[in-house]
């Protein structure tokens, strides 16, 4: 009898609020209204309306969304094409990376233009567009209108530089504050065998992706990525498109990388170490500074501790370049590829802006970040706090949240509280340090261009992306000397369309950010 | 004139005949073997829905693919997509690679499983045998990612098996998987590796077909066992060989792009970057149908005009073809 209670009293505590109370504030639609979605995200999560979040979602809004999304597929990129081309639309479409399809699509007349809604009916999009012009910028379409709302990041720091404390101490050095020191330090952590085990196995500078190796060009003045993805475009203080491989300053750059490689200040074996580099290194006690995201690499000092004796590893405040500049190309982006959309085909384009327009009110905010209120949050203070239970669990918080349903990469305004409360406090510890430091340099959101400019930078830039990885990579191994080949690389950037896709791209960012 | 006249009254007679007693034929056997049939349709099936139907999707390769207006609704650009590719230099350069990694894997791997069957073939004890069979047909089961973790674990310029017999015997670490010379071995060598025990079974099953009496009275005429392999079982299974590599050759330009994407490196592109990895990565910005198309309409058209020479090579020298 005692089992059957429980099961019982939750399930009429969750079916009380739908019955009972009478219509809640939040309420877009009088009569309970039924709208499909098509969301698959990230190859594997797809809107399920048993969910709990789902089910909260319809309690406060009085919408419904059902998912349309095939549950066993495994390619979000491709159920989303095939949805497109049986041409049989769902009234809202979402999911990850999907900005430029968004836009295309939107153009060519799928996906219904969003700015009038906007202006008439979603306050909290209006204000926060006012406060973020550049996000409703990055998301304007060539045609002047906005298709998507997009998934908005919040917090300000990504990834960050990391050192072996106990290394330094070992050494009786300090944390590097310049380029000049932190050469001094990566060089003894080679040659002085920090590690105590007699041999020269240590490896000072290493990185789980390849690419960001080329970060270490920041040091002397150079750019290596205007994005928080590597290798991509960047837009000078003029408003200029410009890359940062091709500039003159890379030059400098590589040719001090290439000399670090050869001097055993790089992992040797940094291009094919790969996803568990920071495992392998620490775990043998032989990595000892790296670049990369807080959370994770914190969580090291509890896990290796436990073997490699005295592991202690902090976050290092990035050291000034050669011109005695700190700074930083790494941060968290303001506004993610990822969003929604509402199809021609919706016949509740209102109550959908309205939708839209609750995941940026506090409700919704709360209920996207935190889950369901009193399920996996409470509010304390007028404060979404998560419940002990979840903060206390083996799962870790945002799987917790993934499983409710929450989460999804709809269009919504993260809340980096959500983050900030499970996050461990040795990561916060270097957030905060970051975020106080503030070293950051602007981000660029890339443009969105138009079907002629598309097709000039479709024909050449693979090929020129490919062709500037295999010689950054050539000239770090030593395979190619930068000095003797640079000249080369450029007539041949030159000759490979390089310009006219600057050309384009720059056309583009002018009649979106208008020029400067 | 009385000729013309015969004709005329003559000539269809004999075609309807024909016709009708091919179909009588085809009715006589359908219900005689009906349960063979039947058991053809699946496959015919597969062929139409899987092979034939889509073919109509291959117009994608002269338009400009739009999802949202559908293969129909695309306009048509010719053949803008196979100007692009031929334009570019990194592609010409895949078609290179392409054909030299499969023109080595054809001389270097190919002949391995055949050699493995013989050699299997004379094995006499069982249990040495089919434990040999079980460890070389064992690799084909594990998935590329795990035989690539293997490959970069083995060749490890710091830990790998590989470099530490190189330095045993004098020789500088090499860190190969950024070597673009090294490229074509290590991926036909690991292929060989993975494939050549599965790929044996083939062959093994035509060993086992020839006719035992061949063997029986050589053994009365005094053949050694070398002479038995070399005049009685090399010779039984070549005309499997001759389809085997007519097959293949088709397949020339289809390198698998997982293992290649999972080995190679921007370093090694030189050597490493076949044409279906540098459609891969095209298609990277953004789902370019169209154009992976074109390049699958290449390399169908390059692939039947192979098979068509290998067929034709293959009756000569062989008398045995695929068709």
């Amino acid at each position: 009898m005692k089992k059957m209670i429980v099961p019982l009293l939750l399930s009429a505590l969750l079916t009380v609020p739908v019955t009972v109370l009478a219509k809640e504030s939040t309420w877009i639609s009088d009569k309970p209204l039924t709208l499909k979605i098509h969301l698959h995200a990230r190859d594997k999560y797809v809107w399920d309306e048993n969910l709990p979040m789902s089910k909260e979602l319809f309690r406060l809004t009085n919408l419904q969304l059902i998912g349309t999304a095939n549950k066993t597929a495994t390619n979000s990129q491709e159920q989303f094409n095939l949805m497109m081309a049986t041409g049989n639309l769902p009234d809202i479409v979402a999911g990850d990376s999907l900005k430029d399809n968004f836009i295309r699509y939107g153009m060519e007349g799928a996906f219904q233009p969003l700015n009038k809604l906007i202006d008439q009916h979603a306050p909290n999009l209006k204000a926060f567009f006012k406060s973020h012009p550049e996000v409703q910028r990055a998301i304007t379409a060539p045609d002047g209108n906005i298709y998507f709302i997009p998934y908005v990041p919040d917090g300000k720091v990504s990834r960050g530089w990391w050192i072996r404390k106990d290394w330094l101490d070992k050494l009786g050095l300090k944390e590097p504050q310049n380029i000049h020191e932190l050469y001094t330090v990566l060089k003894a952590f080679r040659e002085k065998d920090p590690n105590g085990n007699g041999k020269k196995d240590e490896i000072p500078f290493f990185d789980k992706e390849p690419e960001r190796l080329y970060n270490l060009v920041n040091f002397w003045g150079c750019r290596s990525t205007g994005s928080d993805a590597a290798m991509d475009f960047f837009v000078d203080a003029n408003g200029k498109v410009r890359h940062p491989f091709a500039e003159p300053c890379f030059k400098e750059g590589i040719r001090n990388l290439a000399k670090w490689y050869a001097e055993g200040l790089i992992d040797p074996e940094i291009y094919t170490r790969k996803n568990r580099a920071r495992e392998q290194l620490f775990g043998a006690n032989q990595g000892g500074m790296t670049f990369d995201w807080f959370a994770s690499t914190a969580g090291f000092n509890d896990s290796i501790s436990k073997t490699v004796r005295g592991f202690k590893l902090i976050p290092l405040a990035p050291p000034a370049d050669i011109n005695g500049k700190r700074w930083l190309e790494n941060s968290r982006a303001e506004m993610r590829p990822d969003g929604w959309a509402m199809t021609v085909t919706n016949k509740n384009p209102v109550e959908t802006i309205k939708l839209f327009d609750f995941f940026f009110s506090r409700t919704g905010r709360n209920l996207q970040n935190f889950g369901v209120e009193g399920y996996s949050y409470d509010m304390k203070n007028g404060k979404a706090v998560f419940k002990d239970a979840v903060l206390k669990s083996s799962k870790p918080v945002n799987n917790q949240l993934w499983e409710m349903g929450a989460l999804l990469p709809i269009g919504y305004w993260m809340d980096y509280e959500y983050e900030r409360q499970w996050t461990n406090p040795a990561a916060l510890q270097g957030i905060e340090m970051y975020a106080k430091g503030n070293w950051f340099v602007p981000l660029f959101y890339g443009v969105n261009m138009k079907k002629e400019e598309r097709a000039v930078y479709d024909q050449f830039w693979p090929d020129i992306q490919t062709y500037m990885a295999e010689m950054a990579q050539n000239w770090v191994l030593g395979t190619k000397n930068v000095d003797k080949t640079w000249d080369e690389y450029q007539a041949r950037l030159k000759s490979s369309g390089f310009h006219a896709v600057l050309n384009a791209m720059q056309a583009a960012y002018d009649r979106q950010y208008g020029k400067r | 004139m009385e000729e013309k006249l015969a004709n005329m009254a003559s000539e269809p007679a004999p075609f309807v005949m024909r016709l009708r007693g091919a179909w009588r034929g085809l009715v006589k056997d359908l219900r005689r073997d009906y349960l063979l049939y039947l058991m053809l349709l699946p496959t015919l099936v597969w062929f139409i829905v899987f092979l034939y139907m889509p073919m109509g999707g291959l117009q994608l390769a002269f338009k400009q693919y739009s999802a949202w207006k559908g293969i129909d609704g695309s306009p048509w650009v010719g053949f803008a997509h196979f100007v692009s590719l031929f334009q570019s230099d990194q592609f010409l350069r895949a078609i290179g690679n392409t054909l030299i990694i499969s023109g080595y894997s054809i001389l270097l791997a190919f002949p391995v499983p055949i050699l493995l069957a013989l050699m299997i073939n004379e094995v006499q004890s069982q249990g040495y045998r089919k434990a040999v069979q079980t460890i070389v047909y064992l690799p084909h089961f594990i998935s590329v990612v795990i035989v690539a973790g293997i490959v970069v674990a083995f060749l490890s310029p710091t830990t790998g098996v590989i470099n530490n017999v190189l330095e045993i015997f004098g020789f500088d670490r090499v860190y190969f998987l950024t070597r673009p010379e090294w490229f074509r071995s290590i991926f036909i060598g690991s292929g060989i590796w993975k494939e050549a025990g599965f790929d044996s079974i083939v062959f093994l099953a035509a060993i086992m077909s020839i006719n035992p009496a061949l063997y029986e009275s050589a053994q009365v005429d005094g053949a050694s066992r070398w002479q038995m392999m070399t005049r009685i079982t090399l010779p039984c299974i070549v005309p499997t060989i001759a389809v085997l590599l007519v097959i293949r050759l088709g397949r020339v330009l289809e390198v698998g792009f997982e293992y290649i994407i999972l080995l190679y490196q921007p370093s090694t592109f030189q050597t490493a970057d076949v044409i279906s990895t540098y459609i891969y990565r095209q298609g990277l910005q953004g789902a370019r149908y169209d154009l992976a198309t074109a390049a699958g309409v290449f390399n169908a058209v390059v692939a039947l005009v192979l098979v068509l020479i290998a067929n034709r090579l293959s009756r000569r020298i062989t008398r045995t073809g695929v068709f």
